[in-house]
């Protein structure tokens, strides 16, 4: 399970001190969750500028609302705002966004980059499908799946965040994954059925 | 409740899912693992699921294209505030409107490393201007390390480093080096930041709960921790950085602070932080 950080006392303290007005401790909680938020609302919306939007919206909200919020756990209460925020954005433009469909600069966690362009060409083009995949699933397993293996939320954490009960939070990630698997598999030279290893 | 021995039943799609997440009861996963273990075709259901949560998993964190600020103007609460508070909010008011970057942070002169369980960034900060509002603000922005192999053999020729040790596990330690303390404006610099004795093998810095900032005047720049290898079950994070890319206010020369924060990733909310003295020279 990954390990929750809306247990950390020291969110409890930031947000205590960002209740009374502190912008700096405010400031660092954007500094500890913006990229994590941001990557939420990317893989829920889909463009860039829309997602970047919607995490700045997010943190102003809870920047305002903060002196309501007791004893919740901030991380999950902000990831419900932007939740909530991308579900607006849904219903603005009646649509299920568009996914990049190339990489930027902006981007962290590729781990070694390969030398060899092949590689690099066949990994952006299995990213490109992950992320066509996450796209193709309605709201509801869009965000279970995303706040489950892009944010690395707990259920119960999920469970907080969508205001739903755990046993639908895990209906929502087992189906989403089992339709991203259907979809990757249309591609077996990215995504071989045999290749498969166990972590 | 029978307690005659009967062979597990077949486990749902949600059991297998939530088996990877290891997000089962105790019985219902010894239950769904027996029955696991001696049926293949609920294996190949279980590693299809798990190689598909791997391939989601797998996907690039990306930086945001811009900073997130919090203007003045759109802070409600002070219209709620109770007498007592007006003081201190007239001075936060007028502190943002002379310009809070003329707030300093005093950055001593070594490396530092300080742990425990309250703030997780000292003085790693950015405050983005207001809306509207012109100044030499350094954004929080988050420039990428170079696309090159990292050279994990150049660790042992590191001139800057500090390490901090978990007082709770001192076999948990967050080692921060770069390869030098000064750079010219328009140089690279090496980082390396690893996560000895981590909870985790992922080689995602959210996951990790690291973040990297150089900072300097209480304004600071992002850097993104990529990583790089896991080295004998060590995540190692870092990279060449190209500074002249990094957003910094002018004068870009100076020094500055390079602070690794480390919120272990085991649900405790421990912090580990380390920081080394980066000096800039040049234009």
């Amino acid at each position: 399970m990954f390990p929750s950080q809306d247990k950390n006392p020291n969110d409890r303290d930031l947000v205590s001190r960002a209740r009374q007005g502190d912008r700096e401790a405010f400031t660092q909680l954007i500094v500890q969750y913006q990229v994590p938020l941001y990557n939420m609302a990317l893989r829920m919306v889909g463009g860039r500028e829309d997602a970047a939007d919607i995490a700045q919206e997010a943190f102003l909200r809870a920047w305002e609302k903060i002196r309501t919020l007791r004893d919740a756990p901030f991380k999950s209460w902000l990831f419900q705002i932007a939740a909530n925020l991308c579900y607006d954005h849904f219903r603005r433009n009646r649509r299920y966004g568009t996914m990049p469909d190339e990489e930027t600069h902006n981007i962290v966690g590729l781990g070694i980059a390969t030398p060899d362009p092949q590689e690099r060409a066949e990994a952006g083009e299995r990213n490109r499908l992950v992320r066509q995949s996450i796209q193709a699933l309605d709201h509801d397993m869009r965000i279970a799946i995303v706040l489950r293996d892009v944010n690395g939320m707990a259920y119960d954490e999920i469970a907080s965040v969508l205001q739903v009960p755990l046993g639908t939070v895990k209906s929502r990630i087992a189906r989403a994954r089992a339709q991203v698997q259907e979809r990757l598999q249309q591609h077996p030279e990215f995504f071989p059925r045999e290749d498969v290893h166990a972590e | 409740m029978p307690s005659e021995p009967r062979v597990p039943i077949e486990p749902t799609l949600e059991e297998l899912s939530a088996l990877i997440d290891n997000e089962l009861d105790a019985a219902a996963h010894a239950r769904v693992a027996e029955h696991v273990a001696g049926c293949q075709e609920c294996q190949a259901r279980l590693e299809g699921l798990r190689q598909t949560a791997h391939a989601v998993r797998g996907l690039p964190m990306e930086t945001p294209p811009r900073t997130f600020t919090i203007p003045a103007q759109r802070r409600q609460a002070w219209r709620w505030a109770p007498v007592g508070w007006l003081g201190s909010g007239a001075v936060a008011l007028l502190l943002i409107a002379v310009g809070i970057q003329n707030l300093h942070l005093h950055l001593s002169a070594g490396p530092t490393a300080t742990s425990g369980s309250t703030s997780t960034v000292s003085g790693g900060l950015a405050y983005g201007p207001a809306q509207g509002q012109k100044g030499a603000v350094a954004p929080l922005a988050a420039p990428a390390p170079s696309p090159q192999l990292f050279d994990s053999q150049s660790r042992g020729s590191a001139m800057n480093a500090a390490t901090v040790v978990d007082p709770t596990n001192s076999s948990r330690r967050l080692v921060l080096d770069t390869d030098s303390a000064s750079y010219p404006t328009t140089g690279r610099m090496q980082v390396t930041a690893q996560l000895i004795g981590s909870p985790l093998t992922s080689l995602n810095s959210a996951n990790q709960g690291l973040t990297l900032t150089l900072v300097r005047n209480g304004l600071g720049v992002a850097l993104n921790p990529v990583g790089v290898e896991s080295w004998n079950g060590t995540p190692i994070f870092g990279g060449w950085y190209d500074i002249a890319g990094f957003p910094l206010s002018a004068p870009r020369a100076g020094d500055y602070r390079l602070e690794a924060t480390w919120v272990i990733p085991d649900g405790s909310g421990r912090v580990l932080q380390s920081s080394v003295p980066i000096r800039l020279t040049g234009n």
